[in-house]
């Protein structure tokens, strides 16, 4: 046997001393708050990201004209003040004068134009480009159509006047504006440094924290900006890990080490007395669609007395996530919700309905439900068919499908009923009630309704309150009441653990985080 | 020797090149595309996206480019990751796997043989009966459980070593041995096989006869010729453990490539599955060659490249 050799002692200290060292063990300092991304944000570039984590975290770098507020309506951003043209189809923002990005440069106006023209611009390729199809020349612009950008309907007035064009009059342009694919860019980084203009070293941003390290399917390390316009922002970094796992996620909150984790929906009851518990409903609608199609779900009086069947007290108490039932579409929390709209619950009344149809519920072939497959989606389908099958008589038979495979066959042939949810973009119902007009694309029931679709688009011009309420009620009724295309069932909710020495968070129903303000001790 | 190796490695780009297409082929089957999206796309959009990515030419075509691209070593950037190449991802991700494969493979190696030769050894004894039972154990446990009981047990509840994350050594501990579990019992399962083999034969007597030690006995003349047949195991093995693993990265929060199996599918990433079945094609036909060159080392009457019988 041979002695180990000194440099074999050497390799051994050498372990022995990085043992001991390492840092997310501890607890984190104060001013640092730790939180779970769950997953890589697929991209910082804030015109081609189409995803929550990457929206959560440009939310902190960066900026827009408006910014939503705690109560979710826009507020003056970089922009202190705007105004709108007697026919509504113009608006001019008015830049503030203090901003510089993280380089020192100044905000112009230019950088809005540029940043819209990159969106928008074929080349790009930005999923969410049609963000800003209501600007003038913007659709065809993207489309080809248009090959000149300066006939878009966004201009530079001056440095600090960036006036838009719309092509019809949109009551909530200054809630599009809040949205990340809003933001402006700066032409010459993206020169510079091209794909990597969004990685930490290159990334020069306006917002109140700027990246700092961004280590890909790991860690996303943010620094406060102390030249933020609006004053330093409370926290000196916000570290977000990437722990796709959320019951690992759990046991590291539970650590000490992760300051604010979602909670997996099994662990929500274990945590519900708990201070460090927050929930809250979210702008997030569940339903069902029907293929109105098909046979017998042509016929508006079986799809109402399906929707009718279904008892959607039931769903809070299986998922036990805070979720509400819901029979209206647009959920709470959004303007012009109205918790009157909806099929009530009334089973003698559905059967009578189906009577009323000529459908035998005995001889009706099997009521074939879609969803993706998904732990939650088959508990749903699994209540709604006991539902169905102990209220209507007829027989369903449910089949899941992987998430791909189940959007393709939607685009298709969507099967007779189906499962599909919504969260909100921006707050405003129009991104809600748009989905079922007759030309949207996320339409996959088949229905289509002029009224309706009249009503949508007139309510998106609407700049008065109390009209545009009527509005949006009678569309309502339509799809909820009479013609039922989709039976909503229950509004999603937001389900958080937040550590006590985290002051000063709370979630909103838009499940951005405001972290502006936020303190760590 | 080298002319050998050489040769293996020419022969190894057809079987990266039928890997490639046949990928490639499957992946267009597959119902429903990298774009297809909860939030459905309108048309002009959709236009614009597919020929970013040139999805709007013929399936030859794409073929074609595909494979010039690969020639030159480019994987194409990923659907997914907006403005990250395939190589870039990997390239980040693959020392992480690497690193945790390696200490996964040590432990496989150190902990599977000795389980088995002293299993081997003691044959028949309560401790061949406790080992091979661990070793049932070790096969039979999925790895999501270990994982779980792990990091439950041994992270939250002892705490004597980090649940999660990847800060340090101490963080590879317990993914190690939720990666290393499997492949642990079945070295341990192989080695008693083979060394029952051969711990009759003759040349064993004659070595205890020259008066060598037990100890020396086993590991010297027992051991390496029982070697072979768990060798064999260890090219498949040592590719599958350095390409990570999707349940332990996930649970651990380990940034390997292991996850990519999974995720690039399920988002139909197309280049970044092509990327990650190409690189374990690759590191399948390394070890492989590997595992040869090795045999010639442990056995001298295996005569490499099959010039002399």
């Amino acid at each position: 046997m041979i002695g180990p050799r000194p440099q074999a002692w050497l390799g051994l200290l050498l372990c022995v001393a990085l043992w001991g060292c390492d840092a997310s063990s501890l607890p984190p300092p104060a001013g640092e708050l730790r939180i779970n991304l769950g997953t890589e944000p697929p991209t910082l570039d804030w015109a081609r990201a189409t995803d929550n984590i990457s929206f959560l975290v440009i939310e902190q770098i960066m900026q827009g004209l408006t910014r939503l507020g705690p109560d979710l309506s826009p507020e003056p951003a970089l922009a202190e003040r705007w105004e709108v043209s007697p026919d509504g189809r113009t608006y001019t923002f008015h830049l503030r004068a203090d901003v510089r990005w993280s380089d020192g440069v100044p905000l112009h106006a230019d950088q809005f134009v540029y940043a819209w023209r990159r969106l928008l611009a074929p080349a790009t390729a930005a999923e969410y480009a049609y963000f800003l199809f209501p600007v003038a020349g913007a659709r065809a612009y993207n489309g080809g159509q248009l090959s000149d950008p300066n006939q878009l309907g966004v201009r530079a007035l001056d440095a600090r006047t960036l006036q838009v064009r719309l092509e019809a009059p949109l009551v909530y342009f200054p809630s599009l504006t809040t949205f990340m694919v809003t933001f402006p860019a700066r032409a010459d980084l993206i020169a510079r440094h091209g794909e990597g203009w969004t990685e930490a070293g290159n990334l020069v941003s306006l917002g109140p924290y700027l990246l700092e390290e961004w280590r890909h399917e790991y860690r996303l390390v943010l620094r406060a900006n102390r030249d933020f316009y609006a004053g330093p922002p409370t926290l000196d970094r916000i570290v977000g890990y990437m722990v796709g796992e959320a019951s690992t996620a759990l046991v590291l909150f539970e650590q000490g080490i992760l300051d604010l984790v979602r909670l997996p929906p099994l662990e929500i009851r274990r945590y519900r007395d708990r201070p460090s518990y927050r929930h809250k409903a979210a702008l997030r609608g569940y339903y069902y669609g029907f293929n109105t199609r098909l046979a017998p779900f042509d016929d508006a009086r079986v799809r109402r007395a399906f929707a009718m069947a279904i008892d959607r007290d039931a769903f809070p108490k299986l998922l036990q996530g805070g979720e509400l039932p819901a029979a209206y579409w647009i959920p709470p929390g959004m303007p012009y919700h109205n918790p009157e709209i909806g099929v009530r619950f009334d089973p003698a009344g559905a059967r009578r309905l189906l009577a009323e149809a000529g459908v035998n519920p005995a001889r009706l072939a099997p009521v074939r439900v879609v969803y993706n497959t998904d732990q939650t989606h088959r508990l749903v389908a699994e209540t709604v068919q006991a539902q169905w099958q102990q209220h209507l008589g007829v027989r369903v038979e449910l089949e899941n499908r992987e998430w791909k495979v189940f959007l393709k066959e939607l685009t298709v042939s969507p099967p007779p009923v189906f499962r599909l949810g919504w969260g909100a973009d921006f707050p405003d119902p129009d991104n809600f009630m748009n989905l079922f007009t007759s030309y949207s694309a996320n339409n996959h029931t088949g229905w289509g309704n002029a009224r309706y679709d009249a009503l949508v688009e007139q309510a998106a011009r609407e700049p008065d309150v109390g009209r545009r309420q009527a509005l949006y009620d009678e569309a309502q009724r339509i799809l909820c009441e009479q013609e039922v295309p989709i039976a909503p069932l229950f509004v999603g909710a937001i389900n958080l653990a937040v550590a006590e020495r985290v002051k000063g968070f709370e979630p909103n129903a838009m499940d951005i985080f405001f972290l502006e303000r936020v303190r760590a001790e | 020797m080298i002319r050998y190796a050489l040769w293996r490695i020419l022969q190894g780009i057809p079987v990266l090149l039928i890997v490639a297409s046949i990928t490639f082929a499957l992946l267009r089957f597959l119902p429903g595309g990298p774009f297809e999206r909860e939030k459905a796309l309108p048309p002009e959009i959709l236009r614009n996206i597919e020929a970013r990515y040139h999805l709007d030419e013929p399936l030859g075509r794409q073929y074609l480019r595909y494979l010039a691209d690969l020639a030159r070593g480019d994987l194409g950037p990923s659907y997914k990751y907006v403005g990250r190449d395939v190589t870039q991802i990997l390239g980040e991700a693959l020392p992480v796997s690497l690193q945790l494969g390696a200490v996964a493979f040590v432990l496989c190696c150190v902990f599977g043989m000795a389980m088995g030769l002293l299993a081997a050894v003691w044959r028949g004894s309560a401790a061949d009966r406790g080992i091979m039972l661990l070793a049932l154990l070790g096969v039979s446990v999925p790895s999501f459980v270990l994982a779980a009981l792990l990091v439950l047990g041994v992270g939250l509840g002892l705490g004597w070593l980090p649940a999660a994350l990847w800060e340090g050594p101490r963080y590879a501990v317990l993914p190690a041995i939720t990666l290393a579990a499997l492949p642990t019992a079945y070295v341990a399962q192989l080695t008693r096989t083979s060394v029952i083999e051969v711990i009759d034969l003759d040349y064993v007597r004659t070595a205890r006869a020259k008066g060598l030690s037990e100890l020396h006995v086993h590991l010297r003349h027992v051991l390496r010729n029982a070697l072979l047949a768990v060798v064999t195991y260890f090219g498949p093995l040592l590719a599958m453990l350095l390409t990570g693993s999707f349940v332990v990265e996930h649970i651990f929060a380990i940034p390997g490539i292991g996850r990519f199996f999974v995720t690039a599918v399920t988002n139909r990433d197309y280049p970044l599955v092509m990327g990650v079945t190409l690189l374990y094609a690759v590191l399948v036909v390394a070890a492989n060659l590997a595992v040869d060159l090795l045999y010639g080392w442990l056995d001298p009457r295996i005569r490499l490249g099959g010039r002399e019988a």
